[in-house]
Protein backbone atom coordinates (compact mmCIF):
# COMPACT_ATOMS: atom_id res chain seq x y z
CA UNK A 1 0.00 0.00 0.00
CA UNK A 2 3.21 2.58 0.25
CA UNK A 3 3.47 4.33 -2.56
CA UNK A 4 6.32 5.87 -4.54
CA UNK A 5 6.28 9.14 -3.05
CA UNK A 6 5.86 8.05 0.59
CA UNK A 7 9.53 6.84 -0.06
CA UNK A 8 10.64 9.82 2.42
CA UNK A 9 7.90 8.93 5.11
CA UNK A 10 9.23 5.24 4.86
CA UNK A 11 12.69 6.30 5.46
CA UNK A 12 11.85 8.09 8.53
CA UNK A 13 9.86 5.75 10.14
CA UNK A 14 12.46 3.15 9.33
CA UNK A 15 15.33 5.62 11.16
CA UNK A 16 12.49 5.51 13.98
CA UNK A 17 12.43 1.99 14.21
CA UNK A 18 16.23 1.42 14.17
CA UNK A 19 16.57 4.31 17.17
CA UNK A 20 13.71 2.22 19.09
CA UNK A 21 15.12 -1.04 18.80
CA UNK A 22 18.27 0.13 20.11
CA UNK A 23 16.40 1.27 23.28
CA UNK A 24 14.42 -1.76 23.57
CA UNK A 25 14.56 -3.43 26.63
CA UNK A 26 14.67 -7.65 26.84
CA UNK A 27 11.91 -9.80 26.38
CA UNK A 28 13.04 -11.23 29.52
CA UNK A 29 13.25 -8.49 31.32
CA UNK A 30 10.28 -7.26 30.52
CA UNK A 31 8.63 -10.57 30.79
CA UNK A 32 9.94 -10.87 34.24
CA UNK A 33 9.02 -6.94 35.34
CA UNK A 34 5.56 -8.03 34.24
CA UNK A 35 5.45 -10.87 36.56
CA UNK A 36 6.77 -8.83 39.75
CA UNK A 37 4.57 -6.22 38.81
CA UNK A 38 1.19 -9.19 39.19
CA UNK A 39 2.56 -10.33 42.17
CA UNK A 40 2.80 -6.59 43.64
CA UNK A 41 -0.93 -5.82 41.90
CA UNK A 42 -2.38 -8.96 43.94
CA UNK A 43 -0.85 -7.75 47.18
CA UNK A 44 -1.55 -4.35 46.87
CA UNK A 45 -5.45 -5.23 45.39
CA UNK A 46 -5.54 -8.00 48.58
CA UNK A 47 -4.36 -4.82 50.64
CA UNK A 48 -6.96 -2.32 49.48
CA UNK A 49 -9.47 -5.31 49.75
CA UNK A 50 -8.75 -6.01 53.51
CA UNK A 51 -8.62 -1.84 54.31
CA UNK A 52 -11.91 -1.41 52.73
CA UNK A 53 -13.40 -4.15 55.11
CA UNK A 54 -11.49 -3.46 58.09
CA UNK A 55 -12.88 0.43 57.76
CA UNK A 56 -16.72 -1.03 56.91
CA UNK A 57 -16.60 -2.76 60.57
CA UNK A 58 -15.04 -0.48 62.12
CA UNK A 59 -17.81 2.17 60.69
CA UNK A 60 -20.13 -0.50 61.63
CA UNK A 61 -19.05 -1.08 65.42
CA UNK A 62 -18.74 2.86 65.72
CA UNK A 63 -22.18 3.07 64.45
CA UNK A 64 -24.32 0.49 66.62
CA UNK A 65 -21.97 1.19 69.81
CA UNK A 66 -23.30 4.94 69.60
CA UNK A 67 -26.95 3.64 68.96
CA UNK A 68 -26.31 1.70 72.33
CA UNK A 69 -25.20 4.29 74.37
CA UNK A 70 -27.60 6.87 73.59
CA UNK A 71 -30.31 4.62 74.81
CA UNK A 72 -28.24 3.72 78.20
CA UNK A 73 -28.50 6.70 79.18
CA UNK A 74 -31.46 7.76 78.46
CA UNK A 75 -32.52 5.19 80.79
CA UNK A 76 -29.85 5.81 83.27
CA UNK A 77 -30.80 9.35 83.66
CA UNK A 78 -34.65 8.52 84.04
CA UNK A 79 -34.02 6.10 86.77
CA UNK A 80 -31.07 6.72 88.76
CA UNK A 81 -30.78 9.32 91.30
CA UNK A 82 -27.95 10.15 92.87
CA UNK A 83 -27.42 10.54 96.75
CA UNK A 84 -23.88 11.84 98.54
CA UNK A 85 -22.69 10.29 101.28
CA UNK A 86 -22.92 13.67 103.10
CA UNK A 87 -26.50 14.39 102.37
CA UNK A 88 -27.97 14.29 105.87
CA UNK A 89 -25.52 17.54 107.37
CA UNK A 90 -28.37 19.10 104.86
CA UNK A 91 -31.51 17.80 106.53
CA UNK A 92 -32.20 20.06 109.68
CA UNK A 93 -34.10 19.13 112.94
CA UNK A 94 -37.71 20.09 111.87
CA UNK A 95 -37.40 19.86 108.32
CA UNK A 96 -40.86 18.50 108.05
CA UNK A 97 -42.71 21.32 109.54
CA UNK A 98 -41.02 23.63 107.08
CA UNK A 99 -42.35 21.92 103.90
CA UNK A 100 -45.69 21.29 104.96
CA UNK A 101 -48.38 23.69 104.80
CA UNK A 102 -50.18 24.54 108.28
CA UNK A 103 -53.66 23.83 108.80
CA UNK A 104 -55.61 26.53 110.71
CA UNK A 105 -58.16 25.46 112.64
CA UNK A 106 -56.95 21.49 112.70
CA UNK A 107 -56.28 19.64 115.47
CA UNK A 108 -53.18 19.04 113.99
CA UNK A 109 -51.26 21.61 115.87
CA UNK A 110 -52.09 21.39 119.71
CA UNK A 111 -51.16 25.36 121.26
CA UNK A 112 -50.84 23.85 124.62
CA UNK A 113 -47.85 21.44 123.41
CA UNK A 114 -45.84 24.62 122.46
CA UNK B 1 -1.99 -21.79 21.66
CA UNK B 2 0.26 -23.27 24.39
CA UNK B 3 2.08 -20.96 26.60
CA UNK B 4 5.09 -22.28 25.19
CA UNK B 5 4.17 -21.13 21.86
CA UNK B 6 2.47 -17.67 22.57
CA UNK B 7 5.75 -16.76 24.68
CA UNK B 8 7.86 -17.83 21.69
CA UNK B 9 5.31 -15.80 20.08
CA UNK B 10 5.85 -12.48 21.79
CA UNK B 11 9.79 -12.59 21.94
CA UNK B 12 9.60 -12.40 18.20
CA UNK B 13 7.48 -9.84 17.97
CA UNK B 14 9.11 -7.76 21.11
CA UNK B 15 10.88 -5.10 19.39
CA UNK B 16 7.75 -4.22 16.99
CA UNK B 17 5.54 -4.15 20.17
CA UNK B 18 8.14 -2.01 22.01
CA UNK B 19 8.14 0.67 19.00
CA UNK B 20 3.56 0.39 18.84
CA UNK B 21 3.69 0.99 22.32
CA UNK B 22 5.69 3.86 22.60
CA UNK B 23 3.71 5.07 19.82
CA UNK B 24 0.56 4.52 21.39
CA UNK B 25 2.20 6.33 24.75
CA UNK B 26 3.66 8.98 22.73
CA UNK B 27 6.76 8.43 23.11
CA UNK B 28 7.05 8.06 27.06
CA UNK B 29 9.41 5.37 27.44
CA UNK B 30 8.42 4.24 31.03
CA UNK B 31 5.20 4.36 30.25
CA UNK B 32 5.15 2.29 26.93
CA UNK B 33 7.21 -0.24 28.90
CA UNK B 34 4.45 -0.41 31.37
CA UNK B 35 1.63 -0.92 28.95
CA UNK B 36 3.36 -3.41 26.99
CA UNK B 37 4.05 -5.73 30.47
CA UNK B 38 0.27 -5.14 31.54
CA UNK B 39 -0.27 -6.61 27.48
CA UNK B 40 1.74 -8.92 27.89
CA UNK B 41 0.45 -10.43 31.28
CA UNK B 42 -2.89 -10.41 29.75
CA UNK B 43 -1.77 -12.56 26.99
CA UNK B 44 -0.32 -14.53 28.96
CA UNK B 45 -2.60 -14.94 31.59
CA UNK B 46 -5.85 -15.73 28.74
CA UNK B 47 -7.66 -12.55 29.69
CA UNK B 48 -6.92 -11.65 25.82
CA UNK B 49 -7.26 -15.32 23.96
CA UNK B 50 -6.29 -15.19 20.51
CA UNK B 51 -8.78 -17.44 18.69
CA UNK B 52 -6.62 -16.97 15.09
CA UNK B 53 -9.16 -14.76 13.23
CA UNK B 54 -6.54 -12.41 12.32
CA UNK B 55 -2.79 -12.62 12.26
CA UNK B 56 -0.92 -13.23 15.74
CA UNK B 57 0.78 -10.42 14.84
CA UNK B 58 -2.61 -7.78 14.55
CA UNK B 59 -3.89 -9.11 17.02
CA UNK B 60 -1.21 -8.47 20.01
CA UNK B 61 -0.67 -5.19 18.47
CA UNK B 62 -4.41 -4.44 18.71
CA UNK B 63 -4.03 -5.72 22.53
CA UNK B 64 -1.23 -3.20 23.08
CA UNK B 65 -3.71 -0.79 21.72
CA UNK B 66 -6.24 -1.12 23.85
CA UNK B 67 -4.47 -1.46 27.35
CA UNK B 68 -2.73 1.94 26.15
CA UNK B 69 -6.30 2.92 25.86
CA UNK B 70 -7.11 2.06 29.34
CA UNK B 71 -4.01 3.84 30.91
CA UNK B 72 -4.97 6.95 29.42
CA UNK B 73 -8.25 6.50 30.47
CA UNK B 74 -7.02 5.82 34.33
CA UNK B 75 -4.31 8.17 33.65
CA UNK B 76 -7.00 11.36 33.07
CA UNK B 77 -9.94 9.61 35.75
CA UNK B 78 -6.49 10.04 38.07
CA UNK B 79 -6.38 13.73 37.49
CA UNK B 80 -9.91 14.25 38.20
CA UNK B 81 -10.14 12.10 41.29
CA UNK B 82 -7.07 12.53 43.44
CA UNK B 83 -7.59 9.68 45.42
CA UNK B 84 -7.96 7.71 42.16
CA UNK B 85 -4.37 6.62 42.62
CA UNK B 86 -4.53 4.81 45.89
CA UNK B 87 -7.49 2.36 44.08
CA UNK B 88 -5.29 2.51 40.51
CA UNK B 89 -1.61 3.19 41.55
CA UNK B 90 0.78 5.13 40.74
CA UNK B 91 0.58 7.29 37.30
CA UNK B 92 2.04 5.52 34.23
CA UNK B 93 0.85 7.05 31.47
CA UNK B 94 0.18 10.97 30.62
CA UNK B 95 0.40 10.73 26.83
CA UNK B 96 3.65 13.25 26.62
CA UNK B 97 7.00 12.48 25.33
CA UNK B 98 9.20 11.68 27.65
CA UNK B 99 11.78 14.52 27.62
CA UNK B 100 14.77 11.72 28.22
CA UNK B 101 13.84 10.35 25.05
CA UNK B 102 13.36 13.23 23.18
CA UNK B 103 17.06 14.30 23.87
CA UNK B 104 18.40 11.26 22.82
CA UNK B 105 17.34 11.01 19.49
CA UNK B 106 18.82 12.51 15.91
CA UNK B 107 17.57 15.66 14.94
CA UNK B 108 16.05 13.84 12.05
CA UNK B 109 13.92 11.22 14.06
CA UNK B 110 12.92 13.50 17.02
CA UNK B 111 11.41 16.23 14.09
CA UNK B 112 8.92 12.87 12.75
CA UNK B 113 7.76 12.36 16.84
CA UNK B 114 7.32 15.85 17.31
CA UNK B 115 5.05 16.19 13.77
CA UNK B 116 3.47 12.31 14.62
CA UNK B 117 2.58 14.24 18.22
CA UNK B 118 0.83 16.92 16.09
CA UNK B 119 -1.21 14.91 14.39
CA UNK B 120 -4.89 13.04 16.11
CA UNK B 121 -4.21 9.58 17.36
CA UNK B 122 -6.17 7.65 14.75
CA UNK B 123 -4.11 8.99 12.11
CA UNK B 124 -0.78 8.79 14.21
CA UNK B 125 -1.70 4.74 14.75
CA UNK B 126 -2.75 4.03 11.16
CA UNK B 127 0.82 5.61 9.91
CA UNK B 128 2.70 4.04 12.77
CA UNK B 129 0.60 0.76 11.79
CA UNK B 130 1.83 0.94 8.08
CA UNK B 131 4.94 2.55 7.95
CA UNK B 132 6.70 1.47 11.24
CA UNK B 133 5.05 -2.01 11.43
CA UNK B 134 4.56 -2.27 7.52
CA UNK B 135 1.04 -3.69 8.38
CA UNK B 136 -1.50 -3.18 5.38
CA UNK B 137 -4.12 -1.28 5.82
CA UNK B 138 -6.50 -3.51 6.64
CA UNK B 139 -4.53 -4.98 9.06
CA UNK B 140 -3.97 -1.01 10.69
CA UNK B 141 -7.66 -0.69 10.55
CA UNK B 142 -7.99 -4.17 12.48
CA UNK B 143 -5.34 -3.22 15.11
CA UNK B 144 -6.97 0.13 15.89
CA UNK B 145 -10.17 -0.88 16.00
CA UNK B 146 -11.76 1.61 13.15
CA UNK B 147 -13.40 0.27 9.57
CA UNK B 148 -11.17 -0.21 6.55
CA UNK B 149 -13.04 3.25 4.41
CA UNK B 150 -12.19 5.04 8.27
CA UNK B 151 -8.69 3.83 8.32
CA UNK B 152 -8.09 4.65 4.47
CA UNK B 153 -8.86 8.33 5.32
CA UNK B 154 -6.57 8.51 8.24
CA UNK B 155 -4.10 7.38 6.26
CA UNK B 156 -4.62 10.02 3.36
CA UNK B 157 -5.37 12.77 5.74
CA UNK B 158 -2.23 11.59 8.05
CA UNK B 159 -0.09 11.37 5.44
CA UNK B 160 -0.43 14.86 3.74
CA UNK B 161 -0.57 16.43 7.33
CA UNK B 162 2.68 14.40 8.71
CA UNK B 163 4.39 16.03 5.01
CA UNK B 164 3.26 19.75 5.91
CA UNK B 165 4.21 19.24 9.18
CA UNK B 166 7.51 18.19 8.32
CA UNK B 167 7.63 20.67 6.03
CA UNK B 168 7.64 23.36 8.38
CA UNK B 169 9.72 21.75 10.84
CA UNK B 170 12.61 21.99 8.22
CA UNK B 171 12.51 26.23 7.72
Amino acid sequence: MIERDDDQLRNGFEALRRADAAGTPSFRATLAAARTRQATSRRHRALRLAAAVVALLAAAVVWTWRGRDTARLRIDLATVRWQAPTDFLLTLPGDELLRSVPQLGSRGLDWRSL
Amino acid sequence: MSPVDLTAELEQLHAAAFGWALSCCGWDRTAAEDVLQASYLKLLDGRARFDGRSSFRTFALGVIARTAREARRRSALRRWLPLASLVFGPEAVDGRPDPATVLVRADETARLVRALGRLSERQRQVLHLVFYEELTIAEAAAVAGVSLGTARTHYERGKAALRKLLEKERE
